[in-house]
Formats: C-alpha cells, sequence, structure tokens
C-alpha cells in the first residue's frame, strides 16, 4: 500500500480515537467517535464537490489543492485529462491535414453511401458537378447528374471501367466518371476532366472519316481511267501486265478507304436500336455466295442453322459482320479445308460461329488480331487481299449490337469465331 | 434526405417509396434532358442520323411516363398520402405530363433536323437556333435541378428566363419571315426553321411549369398565371407567417 494511504488511515484512526477519548471525559465516547466521523465525511464530501466542479469547468489549470488522499487523485485526473487532449488536437490536425490534402486534388471525389446519398465530397468535384455549398449533402447523386449513361453504370457498375459524360456545369467539359467501392457500404466517385482525350478522339474520328471520303472521288477517276485503258486494244502487250497490277491496287484502295469510313462510322455510334428484325438465314447465304466469289476459296462452305430465331438490330452492320468473318476464314483456309457457318440459341442468347480449319492464329497474337492494321503473319494476309481493318469492323459493330466476339484459335488447326448476342437482341417469333 | 418535410414518416417504407419516386422523374428527365441536347445536336451538325435515332426513340420516354404513373396512382391508392406528400405526387403527375411533352417536341426536332440536313445550312439563322437551343437546354437542366434541390429560387429563376426564350423566338420567327420574303424559294426550309424555334419555345414553357410545379411543392401555392411581384409578395408573406408562428 502506498505510504499516503497508511498515513491518511494512521491520521483518521487517530483523530477517531482522539474523539472518541474527549467524549469519554464527558462520558460520551460514541457520540465523539461519532461526531468526528461526521466531521471527516463531510471533509470528503467537500473534497469531492470540488473534484466534481473541477472537471465540470473542463480546464485543466487550476488543479484544487487539497489534504491526505485527495492531491494525488488531482494529479492523476490532470495527466489524463492533458493527455487526451494532446491527443484530440493530434487528431483534429491530422483531419484537417487529410482534408486539405483532398481538397487540393485535381480531380473529384464524392463520397456515397449505400442509397448513392453524396455524404461529403471535395472541392473539384463541386466545380466539376456544379455542386451547391453543403445543400447536397444527403442527396441522391443521380437527382443531379441525370445522363442516362450514368445511371445505368451507377446500377451496374461492374460492366464497365468507367463513363464520359458531359459536365452539367458547363457543357464544353467532359468527365470521366468511376466508381471505386470501399468500406462496408460507401463508394467512392472519382471524376476526372478528360475534356482534352475526348476532343482529340473527335478530332481524330472526324478527321479519318473526312479523309477517306476526300480519297474516295480521285480514286473513282483514277479506276475509271484504268478500265478504259484495260479495254483499250491499242495498248501495247507491255503495258498490259501494269495496268492490271493498277486496277488491282486501285480496287484494294477503294476497299481500304470504304472499311476506314465504315470503321470510323461504327466507332461513334452508340448501341444500335431493337426496332428492325434482321433475317439471320439471308446475309448467311450473302456471306457465302460472297465468300465463292472469291479467286481462291475451300469447296466446302456449309451453313448449319439450328434455330429460326433472327436478330434485331442494323441490317447492313450484321451483314459486314457476318462476310467479314467468312472471308477472313476463306482467306486462310487451303482448298481442301472446311469453313462452316453456325447459326445456334440457347438460354444465354444467340451464338454466331465461324468455324475454319485453316492455318490458325498463334496464341500471343488472339487478343490482338482486332486491332487495326494488326498482321498476325507479318504482311501475308496482305497478298490474300485483306484490308486489316476488317476484324476491328467486326469488334466496332459486334460492340453496337451489345454482342462480345470470342476468338479460338490453334496454330495449324483453326480457328473459330463466335458472335455472342444477349437474348433481348433475338427475335424469337 | 433529412431535411426534405416528406421525410418524417412512420413507414420507412412510405419513405423509400417517395425518395424512389423522385429519383425515377428525374431519370425521366435525366433522358428528355439528353433527347433535347442530341436533337439540338442534330439541327446545328446537320446531321440526319442523329435527328431520326431521337425522333425513334421517344418511346422510351413514353414508356417511363406510363410506368411512372401507374407508381403514382399504386401510392395515392394504397397510402393516402396528405400534404406535402400529396403534394409531391400531384406534382409528379404534372411533371411526367411535362416531360413526356418535351419528349415529343424534341423528337419533332429531330425529325426536322433530318429534313433539313439534306438541305445547306443558311448561314446565320441556325446561330440563332443554336443560341435558343443552349438557353431552353438551360432552363430545363435548372427546373430539374430545382427540383430535385427543392429549391425555390432557382425555380423562380428559371420561370424568369421563360420571357427571354420568348423574346428570342420573336426574333427568329421575324428573321425568317424577311428572308422567306426576300427569297421564296427559301420558304419551305424557312417554315421548318420556324418550326423548330417554334418546338423549342414550347419546351422552355414545359421547363417553365416544371418550376412552378416545384414553388408549389414547396410552398403550397399555385403561382401559374400570377404576376411576378404578387408571386414575390405571397411567398415572402408566407416565409414571415412560417417564422412567426415558429
Amino acid at each position: 500500500m502506498p505510504k499516503v494511504w497508511t498515513w491518511t488511515l494512521i491520521r483518521y484512526g487517530g483523530a477517531l480515537a482522539a474523539g472518541a477519548f474527549i467524549g469519554f471525559l464527558y462520558d460520551r465516547a460514541t457520540l465523539g467517535a461519532l461526531l468526528v466521523a461526521v466531521g471527516l465525511l463531510f471533509w470528503q464530501l467537500y473534497n469531492l464537490y470540488r473534484l466534481e466542479r473541477w472537471l465540470a469547468a473542463g480546464k485543466i489549470v487550476d488543479i484544487p489543492d487539497g489534504e491526505g488522499v485527495w492531491p494525488p487523485v488531482f494529479a492523476k485526473i490532470q495527466f489524463i485529462k492533458g493527455k487526451v487532449k494532446r491527443r484530440g488536437k493530434r487528431f483534429r490536425k491530422l483531419v484537417k491535414d487529410l482534408r486539405a490534402s483532398t481538397e487540393a486534388f485535381p480531380d473529384g471525389g464524392v463520397i456515397l453511401n449505400a442509397n448513392h446519398e453524396i455524404v461529403s465530397y471535395n472541392q473539384a468535384a463541386r466545380l466539376l458537378l456544379g455542386l451547391k455549398n453543403r445543400r447536397d449533402r444527403g442527396q441522391r447523386i443521380e437527382n443531379l447528374l441525370r445522363f442516362p449513361d450514368f445511371i445505368d453504370y451507377l446500377n451496374n457498375p461492374g460492366d464497365r471501367l468507367a463513363v464520359d459524360i458531359p459536365s452539367p456545369s458547363s457543357p464544353e467539359t467532359w468527365l470521366a466518371c468511376r466508381l471505386i467501392p470501399y468500406g462496408p457500404e460507401q463508394t467512392l466517385l472519382l471524376i476526372r476532366d478528360v475534356s482534352q482525350r475526348v476532343k482529340i478522339e473527335r478530332v481524330r474520328r472526324d478527321f479519318v472519316a473526312n479523309a477517306s471520303h476526300e480519297l474516295r472521288s480521285p480514286l473513282t477517276v483514277i479506276m475509271g481511267y484504268l478500265d478504259a485503258l484495260a479495254d483499250d486494244e491499242r495498248i501495247p502487250v507491255s503495258w498490259q501486265q501494269p495496268i492490271r497490277v493498277m486496277q488491282d491496287q486501285s480496287v484494294r484502295m477503294r476497299r481500304l478507304v470504304e472499311d476506314l469510313l465504315q470503321l470510323s462510322k461504327l466507332e461513334s455510334g452508340q448501341s444500335v436500336p431493337k426496332d428492325r428484325v434482321v433475317d439471320i438465314a439471308a446475309i448467311l447465304a450473302t456471306a457465302r455466295k460472297e465468300a465463292f466469289a472469291l479467286p481462291e476459296h475451300p469447296e466446302a462452305i456449309e451453313i448449319e442453322l439450328n434455330s429460326p430465331a433472327n436478330l434485331l438490330g442494323e441490317e447492313t452492320e450484321l451483314q459486314s459482320v457476318v462476310s467479314n468473318l467468312v472471308s477472313n476464314a476463306v482467306r486462310y483456309t487451303p482448298a481442301d479445308g472446311e469453313v462452316t457457318i453456325r447459326w445456334t440459341v440457347d438460354a444465354e442468347g444467340g451464338h454466331l460461329e465461324v468455324q475454319d480449319t485453316g492455318i490458325g492464329i498463334a496464341d500471343e497474337d488472339i487478343s490482338r488480331v482486332t486491332e487495326r492494321f494488326y498482321r498476325a503473319d507479318g504482311g501475308r494476309a496482305r497478298q490474300r487481299g485483306g484490308t486489316g481493318l476488317g476484324l476491328a469492323i467486326v469488334k466496332h459493330a459486334l460492340r453496337r449490337h451489345d454482342a462480345e466476339l470470342e476468338i479460338r484459335s490453334r496454330l495449324g488447326e483453326g480457328s473459330t469465331f463466335v458472335c455472342h448476342f444477349p437474348r433481348d437482341r433475338l427475335a424469337l417469333s | 434526405m433529412e431535411s426534405e418535410s416528406f421525410s418524417h414518416h412512420i413507414s420507412r417504407r412510405f419513405n423509400a417509396e417517395l425518395e424512389h419516386l423522385r429519383s425515377e422523374v428525374l431519370r425521366m428527365g435525366g433522358l428528355v434532358e439528353q433527347h433535347l441536347d442530341t436533337a439540338v445536336e442534330a439541327i446545328i451538325a446537320g446531321d440526319s442520323d442523329l435527328g431520326l435515332r431521337v425522333s425513334n426513340d421517344d418511346h422510351k420516354i413514353n414508356r417511363l411516363e406510363v410506368d411512372i404513373d401507374e407508381e403514382c396512382r399504386k401510392l395515392l391508392a394504397t397510402r393516402m398520402p396528405a400534404a406535402a406528400d400529396l403534394r409531391l405526387i400531384v406534382m409528379v403527375i404534372k411533371t411526367i405530363t411535362d416531360l413526356e411533352r418535351v419528349g415529343d417536341e424534341a423528337a419533332k426536332i429531330g425529325y426536322l433536323a433530318s429534313h433539313l440536313a439534306t438541305d445547306r445550312a443558311p448561314y446565320a439563322s441556325y446561330t440563332e437556333l443554336k443560341a435558343l437551343g443552349e438557353h431552353v437546354q438551360e432552363m430545363l437542366h435548372d427546373a430539374l435541378d430545382a427540383f430535385s434541390r427543392m429549391d425555390v429560387d432557382d425555380a423562380l429563376a428559371v420561370i424568369e428566363e421563360d420571357k427571354l426564350v420568348d423574346e428570342e423566338y420573336d426574333q427568329i420567327t421575324r428573321q425568317c419571315i424577311s428572308l422567306m420574303m426576300e427569297d421564296p424559294r427559301t420558304i419551305r426550309r424557312f417554315m421548318d426553321v420556324t418550326w423548330v424555334a417554334r418546338a423549342l419555345e414550347r419546351i422552355g414553357d414545359h421547363a417553365k411549369n416544371i418550376a412552378e410545379y416545384v414553388v408549389f411543392l414547396v410552398h403550397g401555392r399555385d403561382i401559374r398565371h400570377t404576376e411576378r411581384e404578387t408571386v414575390l409578395q405571397e411567398l415572402e408573406a408566407a416565409k414571415s407567417d412560417r417564422s412567426a408562428s415558429s
């Protein structure tokens, strides 16, 4: 036991004994002890009162003095109080620093709760989204950012990584919005100003579209004269071969220009409306006929129609998907090979399959063959008459039909290209 | 939302339903806004595909109107709302009608855009259409913002804007008439331009209506067909009434 407690006990014992002794002198020993005990009780109560007052005042200084066991109690409380206060100060500073750093962030950040209500946001978000100070806390984010695309993304964030929307405060600004879930039910909405990127993309797209459009007319003139020259019997024999080569090359160039134009058109568009029914059997038959018209083609090009269902979308685009896939398959398949075009429907949706027994694609190329002008075989395809844009067109046309392209292939054993269409793109009747 | 008057219900379900209703209306508003933006862009850029897309997509807006209408009827029947809740539902029913009409006008603009795109743009008159279009887009946007924030001041500002839109519409009409008199061969085209301006002006009116419903929703006062000064006085009186009673 600390010395102060022993000492206090002895003193209080002594005081009681003294009280009892004085009482004994007056023949009232119990009364004397009782009076002293009551006195001590009031003394303790007084000290307790001072302690309570001191705590209520909330100050650290002005520590009450006292006697006996009270000073150490006061001192210990003072110590704890000081520690708590210092820690609080540190936390407040930390929070302030953190807030200042998020405020300084050039990207906007909005914290959303499970109901998509705005919990807090930084300065950049306020400017980019045109939020109003304080009042917009608790507002649902979709009430202020009403773009259908954004609302789709908010409800199904798994589908995409981010969406681009025009800023509500200035239509010239484009924002990339990205949702990052964290904590139990909170989401961070990251907003970045991407006007520059969107602008560059648009300029690039417009440039490709305009350039290809402008290239078309001189090309038509050149081709017309080449046709006339080829038919002219007065041309010396030595010139006939060069003219034929020029004709072939200008046909290729026209195809290239047309593919570029088509691609730039496909790139800019969004989802194709589902209001027109496209006859699958007809477009498969057309693709087959086109394939037979190619100079070199395998003898066996089969169509397997396993379902009467049709597709909803744009006929010309779906036709170019199938034609591109089939002509690719034909181009890489030897004359004794086989190309199969298959259409099946199951619970997941429709599947359009083009299978060949051609040269196949190496694993490392599969992910890249849909890139523009990507050559898996280093230029061999060019001799076979491709433009290098076919699969890029397929990919973009499919995206406009909410469909996906799957490529399965083994080098030397052939390839299978499958287009997966979702169920709501099918016309089942 | 904690601060809104309709949030103090014993039934949390009802709260959620009202909150959902509000979000649905604003979702519809977002779609309408997008259609209007696309339609105006189709006019300015002379893009007939874009124009046709708007006029073909109108059914989405109609579908939403029917759905929200149905939801309102259900709420009226099952919850029997009163006071501010009733006002909200009545207001929603009116707002979606206006939004649907805006959608129709946007579809009309899209259709006219596909017509106009075949002709060459006549010098400057599209600049004025563009200005009018942007003005109206902003009005609709602000009206819907005022609704989502329940902000009377913003709503009153939208109502005030409508006068400017009407003036701009008058100017375009006058300009079109004088251009038609100059060269009668352009009458057909300028008739279309006038129709577009007319549709935009109507959209401005619908945005104004929505703003008026917002004032009705927050203060419970119908301010339609009332002079601005009277409205301001009444609102001022309502405010002082409230502060006196609290």
